[in-house]
C-alpha cells in the first residue's frame, strides 16, 4: 500500500475518533450546565476548551461553547473541522474506500456544515452528529476489506481514542461539579451503563479509574491501548519496513496500563493517564517513522 | 389563560400566577421563554420533543400498545419553602406507615388499641396471612413510596392516597428533566433547580442496606413481569441505572430456601429482589398458583432470612383508600406527632351514619373503589348521570367495604400546552417518590406531576391519558446566572490545561500543489465548460 493511502486512512479513524468524542463530550457538557447551573458559565466553558487545548475567548453561555466546539472546517481539533479533514483523506484515497464508508462520511460532513447546527436544541444538533457518525462506523465495520487499510484506520482511531479519553479525564467534572460531576464525566465516554454494571460506588476516582484501566469496555485507555498494539501487530505480519521502535513505544504503552497491578490511589491513576497519553504521541509519531516518512526516501524540494 | 367552569365550589389554585395576576416566584423566567417563543418557536420544541421521545424509547404502554408519556414543555414549580414541608410531611407519614405495618403483622397493638378498626385490617385483600411475621432483614417494608398529593383551594398539599406496593413513574421524572433540558434549555436559565440524578443510587443504597446481614457484597436484581407490562420502561431504566440485573421469573428459581439466577455459568445468588409484580403473582405456592411471572419457593427463602423482597409482601393492606383514612391517627398513635400532611375529608362507607351521610349527596361526591388504582372505577358526581349514580349508590349499598367517598377537591392548575400552541389552565396532581434506606427517609425533590388534559378535567392518572410536566423545587434564592458558586462549594479558581498538543494530520496539498492538480487537462464533459457538443 502506498505511504500516502496508509496515512490517509490512519487520519481518517484519527479524525472520525476526534469528532465522535468531542460531540459527545459537548452534548454531555452542554446537558450537565442547563441541569446544574451551581458553575459560573465561563469556568464551565474554560475547563472542557482547556482540556481539548482550543483557545477560549470570552464564553458566556452554554450555546456559545456549542458553536466554538462546533467549530469550522478550517479547525481540525473541533466537530466539524474533524469531520471535514476525515472527509478530505477519504477524497484522496475514495478508490480503495468502499462505496458505502465515503458516502456515509460525506452525508456527515454535509448534515454539518449545512447548518443543521442552528437548531433550536444544540443537545439535539450534537445527538444528530453522532448518530450520523455511527452509521460511517457501521459502514468501516460491515464494508471494509480487513487488510492495511483497515490496520491503519484501527490504529489512528485507538490512537485518537487515546487522547481523547485522556482530555476527557482532564476535563475533571468531578472537581467542577461534585455532585453531577462524574456522571457527567461517564455519559461523555458513553459509559455509564457500562460502569454501573461493575457495582463500584460512583466518585470522581472511582470512575477514572475505570476509564484508565478497565479491560473490556472501549473507550478506556488500557482497551484502547490494546486496540493499537493489535493493529500495529497486525501492520507487522505483512513485514518489510524497520518498525522495532513502533513496537516498542506501542507495547509499552499498553504493558504500563495492563501491569499497574490493581492501584486505587488516585494520584498513581493520574499519573498513568499522563503517560498514557505522552505515549500515544510517541507511538504516533513511530507510525509515522515507520509507514509514512521512512528514513532515506528521497523527497524532491527546491 | 382561560377562566373555565370548575367542577369543584371554589375556583382552583392557580400554581403560575399569584392573586395579582403575577408569576409566582421561579416562574417569570418560564413565562418570558414562552411568550418570546411565540406558536412557532413552541410548535418547534413540541416537534423536537416528540422526536426526542421517540428516539429514546420512553414509553408506557396503554392497552397493549406502547406510547410516549405526554411530557408538556411548561414545567411546574414548588418553591423550596414549600417543599420542605412536603419533604418533612412524607417522611413522617412513612415513618408511620413502617410502624403500622411491622404491628399489623406482628403484635396487633393498634388494632387492641382501637386506633384502626380490626375489621378493616382483617377484611383487607392485601392482608396476607402468608406475610404474618415475616420480618425484613431490616425491618423495612417500604423501600419506595409514592404518595400523592394534590393542592386544594387554599393552595394546601393534602395526601390523596398512599402507593406503597409498586409506585410506578419515577423513571418519568428523571426523563422529563432529561428531555426538557434537551428541547427547552432556555427556561432553566437563571435558577438552580434541585437535581434528581441521585435518585438510582439512593435507592441502591436502600436495596442494599435491605440485604441479608450476612451478605457482605449483596446482588440485588429488578424483576419485571416481562416486556408486556405497562412498565417495563421504567423496570429496565432503573436496573440500567442502578447497575443490577433485570430479571423476569424464569430466569429464578428457589432451592435450599435461597433465591438463584441461571447464568451462563451455572446458578448465581441473588439477595435483594427490587420486584414490580404484584403479590398475588410473586409466588404460586402461596398465592395464584396459576402465576408463570413469580418464583415458586420465594415467601419461603424470605422467611429464611436469605433473599430480601422489596417492597415487602403485604403492604397493601397499609394503602388500602378505606385504612387511608386512619393515618393520620397513625402519626399521632406512633409517632406522637401532629400530621404535616392533612388528609383529603374521607367518608368511612362501613360507618352507617357516613354512609347514609353520603348517599344523601353522591352528586356531589368522589366515589372510589378501596384497592382500585390508575383511576378505574372511579365515579365523579358532578359528571355522573342519574343511572350512573343509581348504580353506585347500589354498589355501595351491596359492599360498603369496597367503596371509598371523598368531597370533590378541585385540584390546582398549571397552564399546559393545549394543541399546537394555546396555553390554557389544566389540572394537576403530584406525585413524590420516596426511598427509605432503614435510617432515613430519601424524598426526591419534586416528583411526577400528572396534568388532566381534558379541559376541566381532574383525573389524571397516565392510564386514563393524562399528560406529565418536570417538576422542579427551586433551590433556596434565585441565583442569575455568573454568580458564586452554592455555599460550600469550592471556587474553581485555576483550570488545568492539557498537557500534550493537538496532533493533526501534515498539511498536504500546499497551494502550489492544489494549483497544479487543478491545472492538469481532462477531456470529457466538464460541468464547469459545458458538456461535450454532440
Amino acid at each position: 500500500m502506498l505511504s500516502r493511502l496508509a496515512e490517509a486512512f490512519y487520519w481518517i479513524g484519527r479524525y472520525l475518533e476526534r469528532a465522535e468524542a468531542t460531540a459527545r463530550l459537548l452534548a454531555e457538557h452542554y446537558h450537565l450546565t442547563v441541569e446544574d447551573r451551581s458553575v459560573p458559565e465561563d469556568v464551565a466553558a474554560a475547563v472542557v476548551l482547556d482540556a481539548l487545548s482550543l483557545p477560549h475567548d470570552v464564553i458566556s453561555s452554554p450555546t456559545e461553547l456549542v458553536r466554538a466546539l462546533l467549530g469550522d472546517v478550517a479547525n481540525p481539533s473541533t466537530v466539524i473541522g474533524a469531520v471535514g479533514a476525515a472527509r478530505e483523506n477519504a477524497r484522496s484515497v475514495r478508490d480503495a474506500l468502499p462505496g458505502d464508508v465515503f458516502e456515509a462520511l460525506n452525508g456527515a460532513h454535509l448534515t454539518l456544515t449545512r447548518g443543521l447546527t442552528a437548531a433550536a436544541s444544540p443537545g439535539a444538533s450534537m445527538f444528530r452528529v453522532l448518530e450520523r457518525l455511527m452509521i460511517v462506523n457501521g459502514a468501516i465495520e460491515w464494508t471494509m476489506t480487513r487488510d492495511e487499510g483497515h490496520y491503519f484506520l484501527s490504529l489512528g482511531r485507538a490512537l485518537e481514542r487515546v487522547d481523547m479519553t485522556a482530555r476527557l479525564l482532564d476535563v475533571r467534572h468531578d472537581l467542577v461539579w461534585p455532585d453531577t460531576g462524574p456522571v457527567a464525566t461517564l455519559r461523555s465516554a458513553a459509559a455509564l451503563s457500562a460502569f454501573l454494571r461493575t457495582g463500584e460506588t460512583l466518585t470522581g476516582d472511582t470512575v477514572r479509574e475505570f476509564l484508565v484501566l478497565d479491560p473490556t469496555f472501549p473507550r478506556t485507555l488500557l482497551h484502547s491501548a490494546r486496540a493499537a498494539e493489535e493493529a500495529v501487530r497486525g501492520l507487522q505480519v505483512q513485514g518489510g519496513v524497520d518498525d522495532a521502535a513502533l513496537v516498542r513505544e506501542v507495547g509499552l504503552m499498553r504493558a504500563r496500563l495492563e501491569f499497574a497491578g490493581g492501584t486505587h490511589d488516585p494520584s498513581v491513576i493520574d499519573q498513568l493517564c499522563h503517560d498514557t497519553q505522552v505515549s500515544g504521541v510517541a507511538t504516533a509519531a513511530a507510525v509515522a517513522d515507520s509507514y509514512f516518512r521512512q528514513a532515506g526516501t528521497i523527497v524532491w524540494s527546491h | 389563560m382561560r377562566a373555565q367552569a370548575e367542577p369543584g365550589s371554589r375556583p382552583a389554585y392557580d400554581e403560575m400566577l399569584d392573586g395579582e395576576g403575577r408569576p409566582r416566584p421561579g416562574l417569570r423566567t418560564v413565562v418570558e421563554v414562552l411568550e418570546s417563543l411565540g406558536p412557532e418557536g413552541l410548535a418547534e420544541r413540541a416537534r423536537l420533543r416528540d422526536a426526542y421521545l421517540d428516539r429514546q424509547g420512553i414509553t408506557f404502554s396503554l392497552s397493549g400498545r406502547e406510547r410516549p408519556l405526554p411530557l408538556d414543555l411548561v414545567p411546574r414549580v414548588v418553591g423550596a419553602e414549600e417543599w420542605d414541608r412536603v419533604d418533612a410531611g412524607i417522611r413522617q407519614r412513612i415513618k408511620a406507615l413502617e410502624l403500622f405495618l411491622t404491628d399489623v403483622y406482628g403484635p396487633g397493638e393498634v388494632l387492641r388499641d382501637g386506633i384502626v378498626p380490626r375489621r378493616l385490617v382483617t377484611s383487607s385483600s392485601h392482608y396476607h396471612r402468608a406475610a404474618f411475621g415475616l420480618v425484613p432483614p431490616n425491618g423495612v417494608r417500604i423501600a419506595v413510596a409514592g404518595i400523592d398529593l394534590i393542592r386544594d383551594e387554599q393552595g394546601e398539599f393534602r395526601v390523596l392516597e398512599d402507593n406503597l406496593r409498586s409506585p410506578s413513574g419515577v423513571s418519568y421524572v428523571l426523563e422529563n428533566r432529561r428531555t426538557l433540558a434537551h428541547v427547552l434549555p432556555e427556561v432553566f436559565a437563571g435558577q438552580q433547580v434541585r437535581s434528581v440524578a441521585e435518585y438510582p443510587e439512593r435507592l441502591l443504597d436502600a436495596l442494599r442496606a435491605a440485604a441479608p446481614s450476612d451478605v457482605s457484597d449483596p446482588t440485588v436484581a429488578v424483576l419485571t413481569p416481562g416486556v408486556h407490562n405497562s412498565a417495563h420502561f421504567e423496570h429496565a431504566f432503573l436496573a440500567r441505572s442502578m447497575g443490577a440485573e433485570l430479571v423476569e421469573g424464569r430466569d429464578l428459581f428457589c432451592r435450599d430456601d435461597r433465591l438463584w439466577m441461571r447464568t451462563v455459568r451455572g446458578a448465581r445468588p441473588i439477595h435483594v429482589v427490587y420486584r414490580r409484580i404484584d403479590d398475588e403473582y410473586l409466588d404460586p405456592v402461596h398465592f395464584h398458583p396459576e402465576s408463570l411471572l413469580g418464583v415458586p419457593g420465594l415467601l419461603n427463602a424470605a422467611r429464611a432470612g436469605n433473599v430480601a423482597i422489596a417492597n415487602a409482601v403485604g403492604n397493601g393492606v397499609a394503602d388500602d383508600k378505606a385504612v387511608y383514612t386512619y393515618v393520620p391517627d397513625m402519626i399521632e398513635y406512633y409517632l406522637g406527632e401532629r400530621p404535616l400532611l392533612p388528609n383529603v375529608e374521607t367518608y368511612d362507607l362501613g360507618d352507617p351514619d357516613q354512609r347514609s351521610f353520603v348517599l344523601e349527596r353522591l352528586d356531589r361526591m368522589v366515589v372510589k373503589p378501596v384497592d382500585g388504582s390508575g383511576g378505574y372505577g372511579l365515579t365523579i358526581g358532578t359528571t355522573a348521570t342519574d343511572a350512573q349514580l343509581a348504580v353506585v349508590a347500589d354498589n355501595i349499598r351491596a359492599d360498603p367495604r369496597d367503596w371509598i367517598a371523598q368531597p370533590i377537591v378541585t385540584l390546582s392548575t398549571c397552564p399546559t400546552v393545549i394543541g399546537e400552541h394555546s396555553l390554557e389552565s389544566r389540572h394537576v396532581d403530584l406525585r413524590p417518590f420516596a426511598v427509605n434506606d432503614g435510617d432515613d427517609v430519601y424524598v426526591l425533590p419534586g416528583g411526577l406531576t400528572r396534568v388532566a388534559l381534558p379541559e376541566g378535567s381532574l383525573v389524571v392518572n397516565s392510564s386514563q391519558g393524562g399528560g406529565s410536566k418536570d417538576t422542579w423545587v427551586l433551590d433556596e434564592g434565585d441565583r442569575g446566572a455568573g454568580a458564586e458558586g452554592r455555599p460550600g462549594l469550592p471556587r474553581v479558581t485555576r483550570v488545568r490545561r492539557s498537557a500534550v498538543a493537538r496532533q493533526s494530520a501534515p498539511a498536504t496539498a500546499d497551494d502550489r500543489l492544489r494549483q497544479q492538480e487543478g491545472q492538469q487537462q481532462q477531456s470529457g464533459p466538464d460541468p464547469a465548460r459545458g458538456g461535450p457538443s454532440c
